[in-house]
């Protein structure tokens, strides 16, 4: 995978210094001023300010509770679903504020797919799985369909494991295999930008060790965020990290930067396992 | 020192162990014997039926109408009749039951409606049925003056019709969110997303709900007397009075000829079975147990 050529450098919260500066920094989505509020009135995103680069991996880290999955969830607008939530501010995708209420969700949520911390796979069979999310979108072919599915597994490293029995149900595999077939049925609809929630969390370490390996392939053709408890697998998959508290962002910046030489203390402090 | 803190400790663990064990053995004792008084009623009944209507079960039973007192006949139209009202009924209330349902979980989750809606069809769940027949006597029998098995089947689709929301809904409850987000995360419509992942995920227990109904409502007499009455000849014709099996059992088992008598006992015994049956076949169809 492509190394990002940027200097070591950070940005404090709203800054607009560090990686973001530099011009071979090529921003997929740039997150603005964004606040996010829940039913409640709770105040979960303050004042982000964030951008995520193109055909790289960015990991959010934090507690719990310090709204990385909030912050994923506005980037495809899931949160929707939910009424009485609602985020302020801009989000950009290919510079376009995704958060303009006249925004196309559907055309959203084709170029931003996503990953969930428990495998979902359809109450259907492994192939109606991977069709489900393309006949959203196009009219193909028989072959063409066959063809495109077996690309989306293939991609997903899972091909192997399933071409005997695409008309057995999805939820028949494994666990690390349904967190495959959902990565696959993701990369079927040919997104730009794969948003990832804890994906391993539900998943044993040799699945694990698979997903991540995914990962990094993935990351040749799609930008990818992802959010992980776990700051090992950050450190394994990831260009760029952000740390989160209490719904900020405290430090952002390439990866080995925030593990190894941190500029906030915060960040030194959760990041060395003095708490969280 | 060690074994003098030890020992007491001992003790006192196996009396704690020997008041569990004598707990234990009190509730499933009271278990057991609670469970076996309702199997002894259910298999008393089920014999005592058999035992009754098993002289009279013949092929005649299939073919011939309700005789007059002291002569040959069967329950072959209260057959029909039962079959035809229980399925218009069915019919009717199915979509309807599923759709609003639907709206519960789907569409009002929340909102004040939806909870108006619940608490309601709560109550409709358990409204005496002879207080429906008397409802559908006043909207479809009162206004036409004559009873007809259309009216038979609305009194028994509105007695239908609150189990299958409760059904549906139950069961689109437990489909989990997850479920519903991933499918929307791919960019697909609300509808689709009810259709091919929510429908699919509940299929199993929804299907039981309606055959549920089916079974509750096979076995209505109340409703009937008010709407469909009954009819001593065949017919298939909904906007006639028509026969049915709780109604003639109804009819049959007051009178004091033997022979109406040991016609009851064998509709009696048809019903129970076809229930039985129906509820064994909706048991099958139930969700597995989920992990």
């Amino acid at each position: 995978m492509s190394e990002p050529h940027l200097s070591l450098q950070t940005i404090a919260p709203g800054a607009s210094s560090g990686p973001l500066a530099d011009p071979s920094f090529n921003p997929k989505i740039s997150v603005k001023g964004l606040d996010f509020y829940y039913q409640t009135g709770h105040r979960a995103l303050k004042d982000i300010n964030l951008s995520v680069a193109d055909k790289l991996v960015t990991a959010f880290i934090g507690p719990s509770g310090c709204g990385k999955s909030t912050l994923l969830r506005v980037l495809n607008r899931i949160y929707d679903l939910y009424p009485g939530q609602r985020a302020t501010g801009e989000v950009l995708v290919d510079g376009e504020n995704i958060l303009a209420p006249n925004y196309d969700l559907t055309r959203l949520r084709a170029k931003v797919g996503m990953v969930f911390q428990k495998p979902t796979p359809f109450p259907l069979t492994i192939w109606d799985n991977i069709a489900f999310g393309i006949n959203l979108y196009e009219k193909l072919s028989k072959p063409d369909l066959e063809a495109r599915i077996e690309w989306a597994l293939r991609k997903a490293a899972i091909w192997e494991e399933v071409k005997d029995k695409l008309k057995r149900n999805g939820a028949s595999l494994s666990g690390g295999q349904q967190q495959r077939l959902c990565i696959a049925r993701a990369i079927a609809v040919k997104p730009e930008v794969i948003l990832m929630d804890e994906p391993c969390s539900a998943l044993d370490p040799i699945s694990t060790a698979r997903v991540e390996e995914l990962i990094l392939e993935l990351a040749d053709d799609y930008s990818i965020v992802l959010v992980t408890h776990n700051m090992q697998q950050a450190v394994r998959t990831a260009d760029f990290t952000t740390f989160m508290y209490l719904g900020e962002i405290v430090e952002f910046g390439q990866t080995e930067q925030i593990f190894s030489n941190p500029t906030q203390q915060r960040t030194q402090d959760y990041v060395t396992g003095r708490f969280g | 020192m060690v074994t003098l803190a030890k020992t007491p400790r001992v003790a006192s663990t196996n009396a704690v162990v020997r008041r569990r064990v004598r707990a234990n053995r009190i509730i499933s004792g009271l278990s057991i014997a609670a469970t076996g008084a309702g199997l002894f009623l259910l298999a008393w009944i089920l014999g005592y039926l058999l035992f009754k209507g098993f002289t009279t079960l013949s092929l005649q039973l299939f073919t011939m109408d309700t005789p007059p007192p002291g002569s040959n006949g069967g329950l072959a139209n209260a057959i029909i009749g039962s079959l035809l009202i229980t399925g218009v009924g069915i019919l009717l209330a199915t979509p309807i039951g599923i759709l609003a349902g639907t709206f519960l979980i789907e569409y009002g989750r929340g909102t004040k409606l939806a909870e108006v809606i619940r608490f309601v069809n709560d109550m409709l769940v358990s409204a005496p049925s002879i207080i429906i027949g008397l409802f559908v006597y006043q909207i479809a029998v009162a206004p036409v003056h004559h009873f007809s098995a259309w009216a038979g089947a609305i009194a028994l689709a509105i007695i239908a019709l609150p189990i299958i929301v409760r059904t549906t809904q139950d069961m689109l409850q437990l489909v989990p969110d997850a479920l519903r987000e991933a499918a929307f995360a791919l960019g697909a419509p609300k509808w689709r997303v009810i259709v091919v992942v929510s429908y699919r995920a509940a299929f199993q227990g929804m299907l039981t709900g309606v055959l549920l109904a089916v079974a509750r409502i096979s076995g209505e007499t109340a409703p009937l007397l008010f709407t469909a009455l009954s009819n001593p000849s065949w017919t298939t014709s909904m906007s006639s009075p028509m026969a049915t099996l709780p109604v003639v059992i109804y009819k049959f088992a007051g009178a004091p000829y033997q022979d109406w008598q040991n016609l009851a006992w064998a509709g009696a015994l048809l019903i129970t079975f076809s229930v039985l049956i129906l509820n064994v076949v909706a048991r099958s169809f139930a969700p597995r147990t989920r992990n």
